[in-house]
């Protein structure tokens, strides 16, 4: 049997193409996340959505079908001003909030809905939160140990005026801590160049250090380790080697 | 075919292979657009967003391992992936690299640069590289799929995505785009207007794969030696300059299967260099 040109291109055509039809028709045909958060496994609040889970992909909209909060109050929560917030990535705020010298992140979001929705969450680590988050936390019923943490992590806001805060300059030494943070986007590369040592990162992983341009975060997520521990163990470090 | 009195391609080529190529071209070109749309809001109605990881045979098989060991794919890496892998595979063991001499956008790319790089050279053109050093470089995409391979298993990201020509070419206005990748197309661009497909002969880790089917295909590209005039025109003209002349079936891992060789391109003697799973005279 001989194929002409023709034929292969027809043939092409129909096993590509077919190929995703049949895919999709038996629902194998998915180009993005589900979007459904993992749920906890085991004790009180077994089978409920864990807010650890939620992603950077995950837009306000996402966030509200997984946990019920709507988007507008979110989008309330962390300072967002769009038209239409459930569009909105949670990833993203890191660029709204990148004057902050806190990181206000999707990590954020986890600690939001969780007090929220008054799941358990791991505080063992630095979240912060906006002034505007905190206000509508205050309004549901936190414990003692939450009202505690959500007390002492609010990040200042950017935009509000000075005279509520210490004033920092670009010279002091706290702006240039400032800018060896260790945040959702920071690279292994970058932890290197300020000073720590790849034997003191591999030691804090607990495995070999990745492509030195990998970000720290892209890698917790994929390993299964808390970036939030990581993080602090990293941001630690990098103190020392100030 | 002609085009206002124009012809479109040069004789003797498989034209309809140039339009398939364009197809793709044009539709990765539109949903990696829209994809960037839909993320600021906007969008074409009726046309996919999916990322162009998404919409990448590659990326199904550099998550083979996480998806065998942990069961999960790689970030960035879905379903669809998967399923175009099991395509893409179906289709090479059939054809052999089908997808890259007649859907792969890069491919195509490349092809574009080198008319132009035909028309500065002319007979020159892809035969620049000395054979014994041609012949040692094309073991360099089984290196850089070894490495793909080895530290997306390692790191379970995308890492090859930064330094990846096909990804820059469809993101080159977006941040997510790596300065790597950039340079690599760039480069990619550049030597295509000396070497036909230089990409996908050296460094192509996908192309890696899929050429290893044209060890067992069930269609090749078979030469009649009784007919055959051995004037070396498909030898000349091979874009990934396997010398057909002098084989009686092709199974050189390079052959992209674009049937340029052919007697229906090429080769001046009907029914001579054919495409088939039969034998030949």
């Amino acid at each position: 049997m001989t194929l002409n040109s023709k034929s292969l291109a027809v043939i092409l055509f129909v096993v590509l193409f077919g190929g995703i039809a049949l895919s999709a028709a038996l629902g194998w045909w998915q180009t993005e996340s589900s979007k459904v958060a993992a749920t906890y496994t085991e004790g009180e609040f077994a089978g409920q959505a864990n807010p650890a889970d939620i992603r950077g992909s995950y837009t306000f909209g996402d966030v509200e079908k997984n946990f019920g909060i709507p988007a507008a109050l979110l989008a309330q929560a962390f300072n967002v001003q769009t038209d239409d917030p459930s569009t909105f990535a949670t990833k993203e705020l890191e660029t709204i909030h990148a004057e902050s010298a806190l990181e206000v992140g999707t990590a954020s979001v986890r600690l939001f809905v969780a007090f929220y929705n008054g799941l358990p969450f791991d505080l063992s680590t630095d979240i912060y939160l906006p002034q505007s988050a905190a206000d509508i936390l205050h309004t549901r019923t936190l414990t003692p140990e939450q009202l505690a943490y959500l007390d002492t992590h609010i990040a200042p806001d950017p935009a509000a005026p000075a005279v509520d805060s210490a004033p920092i300059t670009e010279s002091t030494p706290e702006a240039d801590s400032a800018e060896r943070l260790v945040k959702g986007k920071t690279t292994f590369q970058e932890v290197l160049d300020w000073g720590v040592s790849q034997s003191v990162i591999e030691q804090i992983l607990g495995a070999p250090m990745p492509n030195p341009l990998t970000t720290i975060k892209d890698f917790c997520t994929a390993q299964g380790l808390s970036f939030e521990t990581v993080k602090a163990q990293l941001q630690a470090e990098v103190d020392k080697a100030k | 075919m002609k085009l206002f009195g124009k012809r479109l391609f040069r004789p003797h080529s498989i034209w309809i292979r140039k339009l398939v190529q364009w197809f793709f071209f044009l539709l990765i070109a539109f949903i990696a657009v829209n994809h960037t749309l839909v993320e600021s809001g906007a969008g074409i109605p009726f046309l996919s967003s999916a990322s162009l990881h998404a919409l990448c045979p590659f990326g199904g098989v550099v998550t083979i391992y996480q998806f065998a060991t942990v069961g999960t794919f790689v970030q960035k890496i879905h379903e669809s992936s998967f399923v175009l892998m099991v395509i893409g595979f179906a289709l090479a063991f059939l054809f052999g690299p089908v997808f890259c001499g007649w859907v792969c956008p890069l491919g195509t790319v490349q092809e574009w640069m080198a008319k132009l790089g035909k028309k500065l050279f002319k007979r020159r053109y892809n035969h620049f590289v000395p054979t014994r050093l041609d012949g040692v470089l094309r073991y360099a995409r089984y290196l850089v799929l070894a490495w793909v391979v080895y530290v997306t298993a390692a790191s379970g990201t995308l890492i090859f995505a930064d330094y990846d020509p096909y990804f820059a070419l469809f993101n080159f206005w977006t941040s997510e785009v790596a300065v790597g990748g950039l340079i690599i197309l760039g480069t990619t661009l550049l030597l295509s207007l000396f070497v036909e497909r230089p990409w996908c002969k050296y460094a192509c880790p996908y192309g890696a794969v899929l050429g290893l089917t044209n060890l067992f295909r069930i269609f090749k590209i078979k030469r009649a030696a009784s007919t055959c005039k051995a004037d070396g025109a498909c030898s000349i003209l091979c874009p990934m300059n396997i010398p057909v002349d002098t084989q009686n079936t092709v199974r050189d891992p390079q052959c992209i299967s674009c049937l340029e060789c052919t007697s229906e391109a090429v080769c001046p003697v009907a029914k001579t260099v054919v495409f088939t799973a039969g034998a030949v005279k």
